[in-house]
């Protein structure tokens, strides 16, 4: 085990070796580009990536949230990361594909899809190459970030998907941005 | 045995209902014979169930119910409020052992105990313990005749030969005699001594007597023929019944599990004959087989004559014969099934139903006239496949209403009011997951009416009112939903109060102007209770709240109408079922959204000349509507001719206004998961032939938030342009 990880970080073989290494640690993340930025995600959360296309949306709800796709008979929400940061909606492109996340939060099991720019590889980042988040400057929110790993002599942004995608979080989001109707809250208008 | 306990549990709650419900029509009608012996029946039936699987805690207290049930029955003892009252505490309590049998009491053992310790004492008072030590004991005089001071139908009659050879043996009958005592009492006994032969040919050490013996006692057949089973086979002993116990066993008999037996098993199981005696009668009856074939006795008949059983017995066991082999072909009719199953089916129709729309659209598109064909008769396969799995989850509503009685009947009792339960529309079907999550709702809505609703008898008086009041439940089905009303002749809501404790508790502004809806929904505000006591039923403030939350989890609402003094009504309105719907496919935007097509009434072209207003002249009525477009704010220009859907919902009628008409559907509800919970206006999700997934509109809140929305614009006008 030790040999294997200690092995030179050359990323295609790491990537093709991925299988064999089962560590009880997520030490293999996605990772993706999202508005030039490389970022990662612990693969035991991924279900499946696929192609962007056929997104239905839904209307009242925050920018972030682009929409549902059918993922085979079931309606899975799809989430636009780069605007959930706080940013500006990814331009859909030939690359672009929704990374489908499996999330268990209050018991529930729910499957949620991201939209990312375009997907990288999958990389084995040792826990020692974890530097902790910085307090500001990433310019995402601190409790998004869940470490920064080190590849190749640069930074990528390991995200906390709990905390990214939490649904409680989002369904409030989106709940003030359908209320702005609420008599009794009054106030947001909702445009 | 595990199994065996399980068909135990479900089948003495079912019992336990009806005993339930016969105890509270026996308390308006305390003199009606044919419910005494229902609830008879009903206990008996717990009791003996309770024996055959070993739940000795519950056959024990339900014995004790069932001594003072016959005491009733047999007019010993009357029917009081008291009284009847108690048996439905017994009822509970039962209710609870047999819970606790299965693992699933909410509550100590010890608790149990105390409850099972209390209620045997109330019982006693009815029980027929006292009076039987009171008789006195007679039978210590001697063994000459002793007159019976009872009329004997209580008493089991055992007729003993001893053997000659019994004195031999030594075994004294007289002990046998005596320890026939201890079973209880022998209220006559005759000693039969026509086989003596004349003193001198009497030989002392050979035993001539016989004795025929009336027995008092509460034990079984069994524990009778125990007691001679030294000389079982030396005397010749039939025990009868006391007829009073002929009437048991004909129960016991007709309430055996339905398992083909043979008529001499039936008779054993219940107790009304042991083994022995069985065996014996077989005996006898190969004999006279081998030599006279035809003349072959039936097995019941020799048990007759050999005088071990009566023979309305017989007849009773033959019946059950009878009725087992006739439930049999029923039972084929009828088949418990798991509900995961039904679920598992239910998803797979949906799965069907969407692939069989993509194959029907394919078929269009390539114009292919035979492969049209062939898919709308699929088409027609699968709307019906679909209706007939959606029929197998639904239930009547009426077993749900039915459960209130008591609950009325309760709460009138602790709140001293007249309360008088009305139930309608019993026979309303709906889904059985629906029905399972409306109980509690209900409950609440019920017990509220009960409280807050319905005034004491005094004040309905000095109102002029009918001193019972009257709470309705009514269920009905209405546009592709379910209605249910809750309906009381109580007070009615007090606008004032509620609108005081609202602003009290900061829920509105003081100066806000609402209308008598506006302030009636308030009482689903959390928090908010308008009775100035808590009291064991209501008024926490707890309950309206959660009433409509779970209402909401369902995709259901509730409205509130009052009138001071006349009295409340609450609507609920549920779909009708949570898994596939008839929809109607509107395109706006080139976005697919679903009405459902209950609501739908008709399909108008949106006049040219009224472009620009959100209502219509439809056929000279004022038809406000709502713009898709606008509301849900989709991009790209009206087109020139648009379309309305005038829709239906609770009594009020709207427009919506679409690009264009896409027909029918059926649609397959996909939820659309936590993240949406709280939005508005869209029911749900569903998956269209082409793959694309197409939002179902909630009409209701669709029309709510226009309204809402529109009046905000009107407040403020400098949104307008936003």
């Amino acid at each position: 085990m030790s040999a294997l990880s200690a092995s030179p970080a050359n990323t295609a073989v790491a990537g093709a070796k991925a299988p064999v290494v089962v560590e009880s640690s997520p030490a293999q993340y996605l990772t993706f580009l999202l508005g030039g930025e490389m970022f990662a995600v612990g693969i035991l959360n991924i279900k499946e990536i696929i192609e962007y296309g056929a997104v239905t949306e839904i209307p009242m709800v925050p920018p972030f949230i682009r929409g549902v796709i059918n993922l085979r008979g079931a309606v899975v929400p799809v989430i636009d990361l780069a605007s959930r940061f706080g940013g500006k909606r990814s331009e859909i492109s030939r690359r672009t594909c929704i990374v489908i996340i499996e999330l268990t939060e209050n018991d529930e099991r729910q499957d949620i899809g991201v939209v990312v720019d375009a997907v990288s590889e999958v990389l084995e980042i040792p826990v020692s190459e974890i530097e902790p988040p910085p307090s500001f400057g990433a310019r995402i929110r601190a409790d998004f970030i869940k470490g920064m790993g080190k590849v190749n002599g640069k930074f990528v942004i390991l995200l906390e998907v709990d905390k990214v995608l939490s649904v409680d979080e989002i369904s409030s989001l989106s709940r003030i941005a359908t209320e702005g109707v609420d008599t009794v809250t009054g106030g947001t208008p909702a445009a | 045995m595990d199994e065996l306990k399980q068909v135990f549990l479900q089948e003495s709650n079912e019992q336990l209902d009806a005993l339930e419900t016969l105890l509270l029509e026996l308390e308006n009608r305390p003199d009606d014979e044919t419910t005494l012996n229902g609830i008879f029946r009903a206990a008996h039936t717990i009791k003996g169930a309770a024996g055959m699987v070993e739940c000795a805690a519950v056959e024990s207290f339900a014995h004790v119910v069932e001594n003072v049930l016959d005491r009733l029955r047999n007019h010993e003892i009357a029917v009081t409020t008291k009284l009847a009252a108690l048996m439905l505490g017994c009822t509970d309590h039962l209710r609870v052992l047999v819970a606790n049998e299965a693992g699933v009491a909410q509550v100590t053992i010890e608790w149990i105990e105390g409850q099972s310790a209390r209620l045997l004492t109330e019982l006693g008072e009815y029980g027929p313990g006292g009076q039987v030590f009171a008789t006195p004991k007679a039978s210590e005089s001697g063994v000459e005749r002793i007159p019976s001071n009872r009329s004997g139908h209580n008493c089991w009659h055992i007729s003993v030969r001893f053997g000659p050879d019994v004195l031999r043996q030594g075994m004294d009958p007289e002990n046998f005699l005596r320890f026939l005592e201890t079973l209880g009492n022998i209220q006559h006994m005759e000693t039969l001594a026509d086989v003596m032969p004349p003193a001198a040919e009497m030989d002392p050490e050979l035993c001539y007597l016989g004795f025929e013996i009336s027995l008092e006692s509460s034990v079984d057949k069994q524990a009778i023929e125990d007691i001679f089973a030294f000389v079982r086979d030396e005397c010749r002993l039939s025990i009868l019944p006391p007829n009073s116990k002929v009437a048991d066993y004909i129960e016991l008999i007709e309430s055996l599990p339905e398992d083909s037996l043979r008529l001499g098993e039936i008779l054993v199981r219940v107790g009304a004959l042991t083994a022995d005696e069985l065996a014996e009668g077989l005996r006898s009856q190969a004999v006279p087989a081998g030599a006279e074939p035809p003349e072959t006795l039936q097995i019941g008949e020799i048990l007759v004559a050999q005088q071990v059983v009566q023979p309305e017995l017989v007849a009773a066991a033959v019946a059950k014969q009878a009725q087992v082999s006739e439930k049999k072909a029923q039972d084929a009719k009828l088949i418990r099934v798991p509900a995961d199953k039904l679920d598992h089916l239910i998803n797979l129709v949906g799965e069907l139903v969407i692939a069989g729309a993509a194959t029907s659209l394919l078929a269009h598109t390539r114009r292919d006239g035979e492969l049209i064909e062939s898919s709308s008769l699929l088409t027609r396969l699968v709307e019906e496949i679909r209706d007939a799995s959606l029929q197998l989850r639904t239930v009547q509503i009426g077993e749900t209403f039915n459960r209130f009685h008591r609950l009325v009947r309760d709460a009138c009792k602790d709140l001293g009011k007249e309360v008088e339960l009305v139930i309608g529309g019993g026979e309303t079907e709906l889904d059985k997951s629906i029905v399972e999550k409306i109980g509690d709702p209900l409950m609440h809505l019920v017990r509220n009416s009960l409280d807050h609703g319905i005034e004491s008898p005094a004040v309905r008086e000095a109102a002029g009112k009918d001193p019972r009041g009257t709470l309705t439940l009514n269920a009905c089905h209405d546009a592709g939903n379910i209605v249910i009303e809750v309906a009381d002749d109580g007070a009615g809501l007090n606008r004032d109060k509620i609108l005081a404790k609202a602003i009290e508790r900061g829920l509105v502004e003081p100066e806000a102007h609402l209308s008598d809806r506006e302030v009636f929904d308030l009482i689903f505000a959390p928090g908010l209770s308008t009775a100035d006591q808590v009291t064991n039923l209501s008024g926490r403030g707890v309950g309206m709240d959660v009433v409509r939350r779970n209402l909401q989890a369902l995709r259901g609402t509730i409205t509130v109408d009052s009138s001071a003094g006349h009295g409340t009504r609450l609507t609920l309105r549920l779909p009708l079922t949570l898994a596939i719907i008839d929809g109607f496919l509107v395109v706006s935007g080139n976005r697919s959204y679903v009405i459902p097509l209950d609501a739908v009434v008709e399909c108008i072209e949106r006049p040219a000349s009224e472009h620009n207003r959100n209502y219509f002249n439809l056929r000279g009525q004022v038809l406000p509507s709502v713009c898709l477009r606008e509301s849900f704010g989709l991009p790209g220009e009206r087109p020139a001719r648009e379309s309305v859907v005038v829709v239906q919902y609770a009594g009020q009628r709207a427009g919506i206004v679409v690009d264009r008409l896409a027909g029918e559907l059926q649609a397959v509800i996909k939820p659309l998961g936590a993240i949406f919970r709280h939005i508005q206006g869209i029911g749900g999700s569903t998956i269209l032939g082409s793959g694309e997934v197409a939002l179902i509109l909630d009409i209701s809140a669709l029309i709510k938030i226009s309204g809402q929305a529109e009046q905000r614009l009107i407040a403020r006008p400098e949104l307008r342009n936003a």
